[in-house]
């Protein structure tokens, strides 16, 4: 399809966007001057709107000779003072893992997006999948928190990739937009209001970048050609960024405050949606497309009188522990539908004390409304 | 719920059911209408069946796939064989392609033939905008967008190149729907 040109950083207005689509304006409108990335079915349509919109916008776009360069690349560009961003699906995803670590531990604010597909490895490309919801808080070793969204329309690629930009320059955390192949794909009316809420990183001239007198600060961050002292490292350092690889108290400290900084603040960055709860004896729990099929399932159930509810993760990371432990002391089933096999049931299983049933399907099409009313009713 | 419509054009990749999806989509999201859009992906889209899936909806939509079908587009007889079964009985309506898809005459579902890719052919020198004419022929008959928004839409999917040739399609598709229907 021929791309016309916007000839505005900031669309307003009503738009028929595909996810993908949606994804790259709500970088371009939360700042984003800088794309590297490898392209990758089924994400590939946000990259290409990248190149064609970082071009009119005057920002940079790099096609990379892989994933592994890609993420470096952003996370270079973040500390040169831009917002970054790649974006992905799972053979690529699985390469950034490292570097992901590596931002994580350096407190590099950069967002990334992945489409996913059915895994593992290459698996069915133009299939959809949500199989790499646990690796993107898991992926690279060591203790670490990141943020992820969990989008189910094109409205939310929208808005999810502006405050995966906003959390992502307030914690200096890399935040991810987790999609799949089906919200990718998906075309739909997107309103852009005429104003949007950006945050920037915080900059404090001669303030130690890596270090906070609070054990879950967030410390300003210097730019490369600033002026400021500058080392980076994804060795333990010290609040200076000096390499301290043998010291246990600068280690311990580092390590608990990039997890503090998330954690302490989850009340802040989670976000859940309720559907029919006030009365619900059983409930639904769902993430992305899934959740479109699952509002049908509940809403028809609902007409025919049944006493069953929803709740919807817009955040997947940090996990929304409290809304869904409370969720567990007010109905008596959970059910949890996934296009993979149990990996967010299993993190439910953590905080509840009612029954967790977990319904998979991983044969790359989407679960169907009518598959999970089947699955309702037979726990009703 | 308010009132949904659910539409599936389909036929062979290369026939422009993909664009024909996209400029419906854009149609109804110009007219306001919360929209929901998905198409054939891959190898599929690019040869062999391919099917385009729209959702019309004055309220936003809940499941943003099919779950019947109000009006089917059958641009083969591939497509037609393998999708006529799904159409809602009575209110459904199956608008197919008259010199490529010979219908079933048992279905409980108004079928009209249109002469998309004949007419194509004969008075636009081009066969590839026969789904123009089917969008023409639809619209017309039902109005389910305005014929308005699907010009805009023409004006902002089509290269100026083929926009007067898609346009001229369009025209002729709202003939044929007005012969039709009136």
């Amino acid at each position: 399809m021929p791309l016309k040109s916007l000839q505005s950083s900031f669309l307003k207005g009503t738009f028929y966007l595909s996810g993908n689509e949606a994804s790259a304006e709500g970088a371009i409108a939360a700042g984003c001057r800088f794309y590297a990335g490898y392209p990758i079915t089924p994400s590939s349509e946000l990259m290409e709107r990248m190149a064609f919109r970082l071009r009119e916008v005057g920002g940079v776009f790099i096609q990379m000779e892989d994933e592994i360069a890609s993420i470096c690349a952003v996370i270079g560009a973040s500390w040169a003072g831009a917002k970054a961003m790649t974006a992905t699906s799972g053979p690529g995803f699985s390469l950034m893992q490292e570097a992901i670590g590596y931002a994580a531990f350096t407190e590099t604010p950069c967002v990334i997006v992945d489409v996913q597909r059915a895994g593992p490895c290459t698996g069915q490309a133009t299939r959809v999948g949500s199989g790499d919801m646990m690796q993107v808080k898991w992926g690279s070793h060591g203790d670490y928190q990141i943020i992820a969204f969990s989008p189910w329309s094109s409205q939310e690629m929208y808005d999810f990739t502006i405050k995966a930009f906003n959390l992502s320059e307030k914690y200096r955390v890399p935040a991810f937009v987790m999609a799949d192949e089906a919200v990718g794909h998906l075309r739909e009316t997107v309103r852009i209001p005429e104003k949007i809420e950006i945050w920037n990183r915080k900059k404090q001239k001669g303030i130690p970048p890596f270090g906070t007198e609070e054990a879950d600060g967030v410390p300003p961050m210097p730019s490369f050609g600033e002026g400021e002292r500058l080392l980076v490292t994804g060795s333990t350092h010290d609040a200076l960024g000096y390499r301290k690889t043998d010291d246990p108290e600068v280690h311990s400290k580092l390590v608990q405050r990039i997890n503090l900084k998330i954690l302490n603040h989850r009340k802040e960055i989670v976000e859940t949606e309720e559907y029919f709860l006030e009365d619900a004896e059983v409930a639904i729990l769902s993430y992305g497309f899934t959740a479109r099929s699952s509002l049908y399932a509940v809403k028809g159930l609902r007409k025919e009188g049944r006493r069953v509810g929803m709740m919807r993760l817009k955040t997947i990371w940090p996990f929304p522990d409290e809304k869904v432990s409370e969720l567990g002391k007010k109905v008596r089933k959970i059910l949890v539908p996934e296009m993979n096999l149990g990996q967010v049931a299993g993190e439910v299983k953590k905080y509840v004390t009612c029954e967790v049933i977990s319904f998979n399907q991983t044969n790359g099409e989407i679960i169907r409304p009518e598959k999970i009313k089947e699955e309702l009713r037979k726990i009703l | 719920m308010t009132q949904t419509q659910q539409i599936r054009v389909s036929g062979f990749g290369g026939q422009g059911v993909v664009l024909a999806g996209l400029l419906l989509g854009q149609a109804g999201a110009i007219d306001g209408k919360y929209v929901s859009g998905s198409n054939s992906y891959g190898a599929q889209a690019r040869g062999s069946g391919c099917k385009s899936e729209i959702v019309l909806s004055e309220s936003p939509v809940d499941f943003p796939h099919l779950i019947g079908v109000d009006i089917l587009i059958a641009m083969s007889q591939g497509a037609y064989d393998l999708y006529h079964g799904e159409v809602r009985e009575d209110s459904g309506l199956i608008l197919y392609d008259q010199d490529l898809v010979v219908p079933k005459e048992s279905l409980k579902v108004k079928q009209i033939g249109i002469p998309a890719t004949h007419l194509a052919i004969k008075r636009l020198k081009n066969k590839q905008v026969a789904n123009i004419v089917f969008l023409g022929a639809l619209i017309e008959m039902t109005r389910i967008v305005s014929p308005k928004a699907l010009q805009k839409a023409i004006s902002m999917h089509v290269t100026e190149r083929f926009r007067p040739l898609n346009l001229k399609a369009f025209k002729l598709g709202i003939d044929v729907g007005r012969e039709i229907h009136g």
